[in-house]
């Protein structure tokens, strides 16, 4: 299958990333930004309704789990390819 | 007051204390692989002129405000600014090949003896070998969003179907007295409940495994509200190399051709979730 990017269907994907996240700067520097925060959660709120919930109520349990078992599993397992390229 | 209000009144306090009339700032989109000192045209938010403020081989792309953050409490127009934070971005990527995104409403201030601008020449001093080596983990590829969903209706009936026991009790309901019937109801429930997050893990690491031979690197992040009729169990950031992208996207087709389940697949996107933190 092929990825999308259609702006109109993936901007929910879109804020996730340029909202949460993305290359940090040290606080002193820049403007503390308390609307911030702000900005992402009503946008979103009125965007989707998209709190991070499993419907069937019944997994969330199972969610937090399934990252934790990710996080054991990459620290026992290869190391990612870039660190080979890189020699860090 | 509603939670809503006093967060309103809150931002506003702040905002009120940080906006210090005059001083100058430099909303930031990424940092770019290159030591150019050039202007990208008024393509910025509210169509300012964006530019890049080199050091060395590596530049901040920005803009020019003064020092206070982007608020409106009209959605469509921080939406506006979002999507133009987003293709500002993209230019500099085009233009660069490489760029750590920054996230959306980043400003860097002015200090007592030091301009804004001195302040994003120091930073880039400042974080030079740090960027270098983000831009090394980075370059030559871009991120993709998987979710993968399932429909719960649709794995519950296969799921009864291959288990003698439940198939047994959902029999044994229908035969039952209403109070009976009940608790029957219950334990049925709870054992649909661990066939399915079973069902769910071995989804997972299967998926998992399938996908990370196709990626650099993968960040796992929380589930979300899926439309009506179906939930999803992974939602995956992937960093992949760009001319790999269309395995990756074969692989996922043969998981979205599954009976009950369904892919999407977003991107090529910055690398926004593979730059931040450590």
């Amino acid at each position: 299958m092929e990825p999308t990017r259609n702006s109109h269907a993936t901007l929910v994907d879109l804020l996730d990333r340029v909202l949460d996240k993305g290359l940090v700067i040290n606080a002193d520097l820049i403007i503390s930004l308390a609307g911030v925060p702000l900005i992402g959660v009503n946008l979103r709120a009125a965007l989707a309704g998209m709190e991070t919930m499993l419907e069937y109520g019944l997994m969330k349990e199972w969610d937090v789990r399934t990252r934790v078992w990710e996080s054991e599993h990459r620290k026992k397992n290869v190391e990612p390819i870039y660190t080979a390229v890189v020699g860090r | 007051m509603s939670l809503e209000t006093q967060h309103r009144a809150k931002t506003q306090a702040t905002l009120a204390t940080e906006a210090i009339v005059g001083e100058e700032g430099r909303y930031v989109y990424c940092v770019a692989n290159a030591g150019e000192e050039i202007s990208l045209g008024k393509i910025g938010i509210e169509e300012h002129e964006v530019y890049a403020i080199p050091y060395k081989d590596v530049c901040a792309v920005v803009h020019n405000c003064p020092a206070q953050p982007y608020h409106s409490d009209d959605q469509e127009v921080v939406k506006a600014w979002v999507m133009t934070h987003q293709k500002v971005v993209d230019a500099a990527c085009e233009r660069w090949g490489t760029v750590l995104p920054l996230s959306f409403d980043t400003v860097i201030r002015e200090e007592a003896e030091k301009s804004a601008e001195q302040n994003v020449k120091d930073w880039l001093k400042q974080e030079y070998e740090e960027f270098k080596r983000r831009i090394e983990k980075v370059r030559g590829k871009a991120e993709y969003g998987v979710q993968v969903f399932w429909e719960p209706k649709v794995i519950a009936q296969s799921l009864t179907s291959a288990s003698p026991e439940i198939t047994r009790l959902d029999e044994e309901i229908k035969t039952k007295p209403k109070g009976l019937a009940y608790m029957y109801r219950q334990r049925l429930e709870n054992l649909m409940k661990h066939e399915m997050e079973t069902k769910a893990d071995e989804c997972f690491k299967d998926f998992y495994g399938r996908i990370r031979k196709y990626t650099d690197d993968v960040r796992v992040e929380k589930t979300k509200k899926a439309e009506p009729g179906l939930q999803m169990i992974m939602n995956l950031s992937c960093l992949v190399y760009r001319d790999r992208y269309t395995e990756l996207g074969e692989e996922l087709g043969k998981i979205n051709r599954m009976r009950g389940f369904a892919v999407r697949f977003t991107g090529p996107w910055p690398p926004y979730s593979f730059v931040g933190g450590a």
